[in-house]
């Protein structure tokens, strides 16, 4: 942590938070706001002097309410940047008259009541994203008592009160007493590997901790008695078998069974737990002076800002979700970005500490560049069809096209500008865009070879390049299996499926068509995907009018990771589709040619 | 180079990921009377070094001008195979990919014949696309050469002392007043006990 | 505005009343059946 706050090359910005980023891979545009911590954090020489005159106690974070701080405080000892700081909150200085007698003891004069938040902007080729998680609240286990009996702790609150930076400065006291408690026990998997409470998921590090625990509390305390209630332990790291083994070996009782429910003995404050021990088949009770919940991780609560500004998406447990699980799981599916520790899944420190390495190299393949190449998806517009409508620059997401309505100058698009999604193009009245690489004519030409043969067998799926089509991905990878029927071309965005080619497939024979990307949250082109949306009611307005059923024309959100969603969705198309006859195919058919002409 | 559309298909078993439920063999004569194609080939595993050799060879001996490879998604191998036509001299846009493993082998396990079906369909559009593609020229911009972590826990720290000891700026961005994430609240950690 | 709507699911049919807002556009889904392909019924005039 040291090394951090001292490295030449490391620019920190503590108490600051991201309010914009903008750009594209080797040229992201960063704009943080960092927020006024009303002390100098270059003069502080975290003297503590300032403490001490403060007149404010309030509770200290993380503490279960066993510490106070003061209004001017520094978070931890070892804190970098080693500064404090003043809770403005809790603070009498806003008005000088009433206090500042901080101020007046600090030498350095390094306290100012009118700091104010400053925003910082600067450039950079990649970005590490490196979140973290939350640790899971336990109080739905209500019979657990975690609300009710004092004595009963969450694995964090255990960590913190033995820890360094503890009020008991790593002694362990029970919170009802403070005693050390004679007996302890640990229940395992607390919010973790339930379907119906908590997360379906394995935490990967509760078992290890407990473990820990238990010989650390065996090394101090040789005579404390502890038992660790399980389903079963997971302790697939290197050495990590052995230290399951010492923890067995110096007495530590694991039983295998989680526990139905915690009662507390009133008058000792003990607390008494039932369990049906499942390798004895047996019902027992424990009387223990104090429980730990070995509770799990979680996503961290504000992991949807950082969602946002990249956009990226997560998997069904909400964690980040790289590109690829095996080949690619460092990946961001934003070009530039990458994933290091629990933000993208639950991990030790080890782990966490290998994939940030890993993050690093992989930033560095794009920051040892002097320049990166960007895919050449991207709009062309054909100035003599252009009739400086406007539309396209009202719809682009990235303002990547300038139009002068008035002068009647036509479209303009900035190359370096256009992420390619293709909604302008799609949006043109007038066919005067084009995609580079995903053209009218050749996705038109991918219809028609679809459909040339037996159309009414097959549904028309155009799906997403980041979230549908990934998914259908997925569905691979998990081999869960469809009806067969199911032809899906590929578009960048959702916002790029032009009227023309639903109508078109239509036109050519298919019974249905389905147009597929991503949930409004995690569309790629920040929300490109609102126009396909659009688009979809105007046609089915449309095609009643024409007398077409709009059923034929179906719309499904589905993200890279719901497999179940794509599955369902092919299912229930396909039975859709073999209600539709000959007739009507051929009836629409007619209908659509008719226009045309 | 002529200006007749000249196109190469490679079809990619995948071991038995693909050849186990598509009969590659019936797909490739299938593919063979496609408008344009002038030349199919088998392989084993495409994107391994003896496949990717094939692509180039051909590329080069049968002049092609535009490869489809019928294999894996493209979310996975369309840099490799994008990669491997440009070193054989050709613009990267012209190779184009048909899904037969994710969206074909995989998820018509039990219907052999449907799925090969399906299979020569995909390839078929992949192929009347191919005949259309152009060649594109790719926008080179600079890097700036500064990274940013968003997280100062551990995960965040390494990172950052990483990059910056390989030499680059790096901007560490907390939200918290400190670094140290939730490690730094950890009483000792296993697997060394400190 | 935001007023009181019909709705329709086009995957199974069923009919259902819903806040709706002209103009904006979210994410809708039918009560019954998830699916997303939920038709705004214009009130027939
Ligand atoms: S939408 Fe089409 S016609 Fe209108 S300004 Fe843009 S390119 Fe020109
Ligand atoms: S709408 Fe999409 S394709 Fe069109 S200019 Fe904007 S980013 Fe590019
Ligand atoms: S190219 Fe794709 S389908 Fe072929 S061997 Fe490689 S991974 Fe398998
Ligand atoms: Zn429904």
């Amino acid at each position: 942590m040291m090394d951090v706050g001292r490295h030449p090359r490391i620019k920190l910005l503590t108490y600051s938070e991201i309010e914009e980023i903008s750009g594209y891979i080797g040229n992201f545009r960063i704009k943080i706001r960092r927020k006024a911590r009303y002390v100098d954090e270059n003069e502080c020489t975290a003297c503590d002097e300032c403490v001490e005159v403060c007149p404010v106690i309030v509770p200290k974070e993380h503490q279960m309410g066993l510490a106070s701080r003061k209004a001017i405080y520094i978070p931890f000892p070892q804190a970098v940047p080693s500064a404090h700081l003043i809770d403005i909150e809790a603070c009498l200085g806003f008005d000088p008259i009433a206090c500042s007698k901080c101020a007046e003891k600090c030498d350095k004069n390094c306290i100012n009541y009118d700091d104010k938040d400053k925003i910082i902007e600067f450039d950079v080729g990649s970005i590490i994203v490196a979140t973290g998680m939350d640790v899971y609240d336990p109080t739905e286990f209500d019979e657990y008592g975690y609300t009710r009996f004092e004595n009963v702790l969450t694995s964090m609150e255990f960590e913190i009160l033995t820890g360094p930076g503890g009020v008991t400065k790593g002694e362990l006291i029970r919170p009802t007493d403070r005693k050390v408690p004679k007996s302890i026990g640990f229940i395992q998997c607390v919010g973790s590997r339930c379907e119906k409470r908590g997360n379906p998921y394995c935490s990967n590090v509760c078992c290890m901790n407990t473990i820990k625990d238990t010989l650390l509390l065996k090394e101090y305390y040789h005579d404390i008695e502890c038992k660790v209630f399980y389903v079963d332990i997971r302790a697939s790291g290197k050495g990590f078998e052995d230290f399951y083994r010492r923890s067995k070996g110096l007495g530590v009782k694991y039983i295998r069974g989680i526990p139905g429910d915690i009662r507390e003995d009133p008058k000792t404050k003990n607390l008494i737990l039932t369990v049906e021990n499942t390798s004895k088949g047996s019902i027992e009770e424990h009387e223990l002076e104090m429980i730990v919940l070995s509770v799990g991780l979680v996503p961290r609560y504000d992991s949807d800002v950082i969602q946002k500004l990249l956009t990226l998406s997560t998997t069904s447990d909400g964690f980040l979700m790289e590109v690829h699980p095996k080949l690619t799981p460092i990946d961001a599916p934003t070009s530039g970005v990458f994933f290091a520790g629990c933000c993208e899944a639950p991990k030790d420190i080890k782990d966490s500490v290998t994939q940030a390495s890993g993050a690093a190299a992989r930033a560095l393949t794009i920051l040892s560049q002097d320049k990166v190449k960007i895919e050449a998806v991207t709009s062309i517009i054909d100035e003599d069809k252009c009739t400086s409508c406007g539309i396209c620059a009202d719809v682009c997401p990235y303002g990547a096209i300038i139009v002068d309505k008035k002068a009647k100058i036509p479209a303009k698009v900035i190359e370096a500008a256009c992420k390619g999604c293709g909604t302008c193009a799609a949006e043109c009245k007038f066919d005067a865009i084009r995609m580079r690489h995903f053209s009218d004519e050749q996705i038109m030409a991918q219809l028609e070879a679809i459909l040339e043969e037996n159309p009414e067998e097959k549904i028309v799926v155009f799906a997403c390049n980041w979230c549908s089509y990934p998914g259908a991905d997925l569905v691979g990878i998990s081999r869960m299996q469809y009806p067969v029927s199911p032809r899906i071309v590929r578009t960048m965005c959702s916002g790029r499926v032009d009227e023309k080619f639903i109508l078109h497939a239509f036109e050519l024979g298919a019974p249905i068509v389905l147009v597929t990307g991503c949930h409004p949250v995690d569309c790629h082109y920040i929300d490109a995907q609102q126009w396909a949306q659009r688009r979809v009611e105007r046609l089915w307005d449309k095609l009643e009018r024409k007398g077409i059923r709009p059923e034929r024309l179906q719309l499904e959100w589905i993200s890279a990771s719901e497999v179940g969603k794509f599955v369902k969705t092919m299912e229930e198309l396909e039975e859709m589709r073999k209600k539709v006859t000959r007739e009507e195919i051929e009836e629409t058919k007619r209908i659509l040619s008719k226009i045309k002409k | 180079m002529g200006s007749e559309t000249r196109i190469g298909v490679f079809i990619c078993e995948c071991g038995s990921n693909i050849a186990g439920t598509v009969n590659c063999m019936e797909l490739m004569e299938y593919a063979k009377s496609l408008p344009d194609v002038v030349c199919v080939v088998v392989n084993r595993y495409t994107c391994a070094e003896p496949g990717q050799q094939e692509i180039r060879r051909y590329v080069c001996e049968q002049d092609l001008n535009r490869v489809v490879v019928a294999a894996c998604t493209p979310k996975m191998h369309e840099p490799t195979f994008r990669k491997c036509v440009s070193d054989a001299g050709l613009n990267p846009y012209l190779m184009e990919m048909a899904n037969i493993r994710e969206h074909c082998s995989w998820v018509h396990h039990f219907d052999k014949a449907k799925a090969t079906q399906k299979a020569k369909e995909l390839v078929k559009s992949a192929v009347a696309r191919a005949r259309l593609l152009e060649p594109q020229k790719e926008l080179e911009v600079p890097v700036t050469q500064a990274a940013l972590v968003i997280g100062g826990g551990i995960a965040g720290i390494q990172a950052s002392l990483d990059l910056a000891n390989a030499g680059y700026p790096v901007w560490l961005v907390e939200k918290a007043p400190s670094i140290g994430g939730i490690m730094s609240q950890l009483n000792k950690t296993y697997p060394t006990m400190d | 505005m935001i007023e009181e709507a019909d709705f329709k699911c086009l995957r199974c049919g069923h009919e259902f009343k819903a806040p709706y807002e002209k103009g904006k556009i979210e994410e809708r889904f039918c009560p019954k059946c998830r699916s997303n392909s939920v038709r705004h019924i214009k009130k027939k005039l």
